[in-house]
């Protein structure tokens, strides 16, 4: 990805901000002020240096040609773009991130159905006093008294009345 | 709600093999052909209407067309007499009894009838009250749960601007660096330029310092005496004319 001017995409800190878990507050703000000091940085410099006033010059400085070849190779002078090395990574990191959000998200919904269920489930049931002990046992399995395991009255060890 | 006892212990009694002394889990083993899995209707709020505390109100609607109001208790009247003059039922120490004991009982129940039942009442409905809080909590629970999944599923979306903050810092870093290499190429030119606009300044001003000097010295030196005494008389005289007309002024 060369290129000067590549195109920054202008950050909604706001939304980003309110998404951020509590647990992880901390290093968003430390994305946040480095991406602060960095963007400050950027714009204390100007985009181009000032211009040097040749005519001056040639007219005070006394060596021959000195100017004149100063100009010359003042104005051949290329400075290459930096490279970039980090945008791969960077992408390989969100593709990563894509999917294991994808796949968070999917484990999510099937929660979320799981409880919808369960939900339903207390919704639907009938009323309390109009239950017999046979219905409770059904909608609550934990209450059905284990006759096999303790036949005699009151059907559960006496630490758990 | 007594037959659903019945119906209850009877149909465990016929499911077990040996028959134990424990009541086994119920089952509708009755009426097999036309069982229908409705829900039981509630209970009643209150028990059937009886007169004097014994005795169903039906009975006396029922004798009500035929012989009035008054028809029940000619019955009753009828009906204890005739148990009493044909020594039926035979009056003994027991039925002194049985008096003073329905006496005493009677005033118990009227006394203490309402509070016991009140009290059962409670103990029922704090159970129904328990088993309605555990539902509730479940229920609130579940609610909850499935809020905050889906407020982890929004958060998801930050990732976007995570990746784009990074983007930045680094397109932003990179074009901070290009800046600065240009910008040291202007300063390092300009430095050279200007040390030799400097350079040539500084010369110019020792030569003409020097030469300063070395005029006033061959000045100085031309000066003979001759010439020194003759204008320190000058000098004098001046000065003179110079106090005079000063003393006038004052």
């Amino acid at each position: 990805m060369s290129g000067r001017r590549v195109a920054m995409k202008a950050v909604d800190w706001l939304a980003f901000g309110e998404r951020v878990p509590p647990n992880q507050r901390a290093m968003f703000n430390a994305l946040k002020t480095r991406s602060d000091a960095l963007s400050s940085r950027l714009t204390s410099l100007s985009e181009k240096p000032p211009s040097i006033d040749w005519v001056y010059y040639r007219k005070v400085v006394m060596k021959a040609g000195m100017v004149d070849e100063f100009e010359k190779k003042y104005n051949a002078v290329t400075i290459p773009e930096p490279i970039d090395t980090q945008v791969e990574k960077i992408n390989a990191q969100e593709q990563e991130a894509d999917k294991s959000a994808k796949s968070y998200i999917q484990a999510s919904k099937d929660r979320i159905s799981k409880y919808e269920k369960e939900l339903t489930k207390f919704k639907n049931m009938i009323p309390f006093d109009q239950m017999t002990i046979e219905d409770l046992n059904d909608a609550f399995p934990e209450t059905k008294l284990d006759k096999e395991k303790y036949p005699f009255w009151p059907h559960k060890p006496i630490s758990e009345l | 709600m007594l037959s659903r006892v019945v119906l209850a212990s009877a149909g465990a009694l016929k499911t077990s093999a040996p028959i134990t002394a424990s009541f086994l889990p119920v089952s509708k083993s009755f009426h097999i052909s036309c069982q229908s899995w409705t829900p039981v209707p509630p209970l009643p709020e209150e028990g059937g209407k009886v007169r004097h505390g014994l005795f169903p109100e039906e009975f006396f609607q029922f004798l009500y067309p035929k012989t009035g109001v008054t028809g029940p208790y000619m019955f009753g009247l009828g009906l204890s007499t005739y148990l009493l003059s044909k020594e039926i039922y035979v009056i003994n120490h027991e039925t002194f009894s049985a008096i003073s004991i329905g006496i005493v009982i009677l005033y118990a129940v009227k006394k203490f009838g309402k509070n016991v039942a009140e009290f059962a009442d409670k103990l029922n409905e704090a159970k129904v009250q328990k088993a309605q809080e555990v539902k509730d909590l479940a229920m609130s629970s579940l609610q909850e749960a499935i809020e905050a999944e889906k407020k982890e599923q929004w958060r998801t979306e930050g990732r976007v601007h995570l990746f784009d903050a990074k983007r930045n810092n680094v397109a932003m870093i990179l074009e901070t660096n290009y800046r600065e290499r240009l910008h040291m190429v202007y300063n390092e030119v300009k430095k050279r330029l200007d040390y030799q606009v400097g350079l040539q300044h500084l010369q110019r001003r020792l030569a003409q310092e020097h030469m300063v000097n070395w005029v006033e010295k061959s000045v100085i030196q031309s000066i003979t005496p001759q010439q020194e005494k003759e204008s320190i008389a000058k000098c004098i005289s001046d000065l003179k004319g110079l106090a005079k007309t000063a003393q006038a002024k004052v």
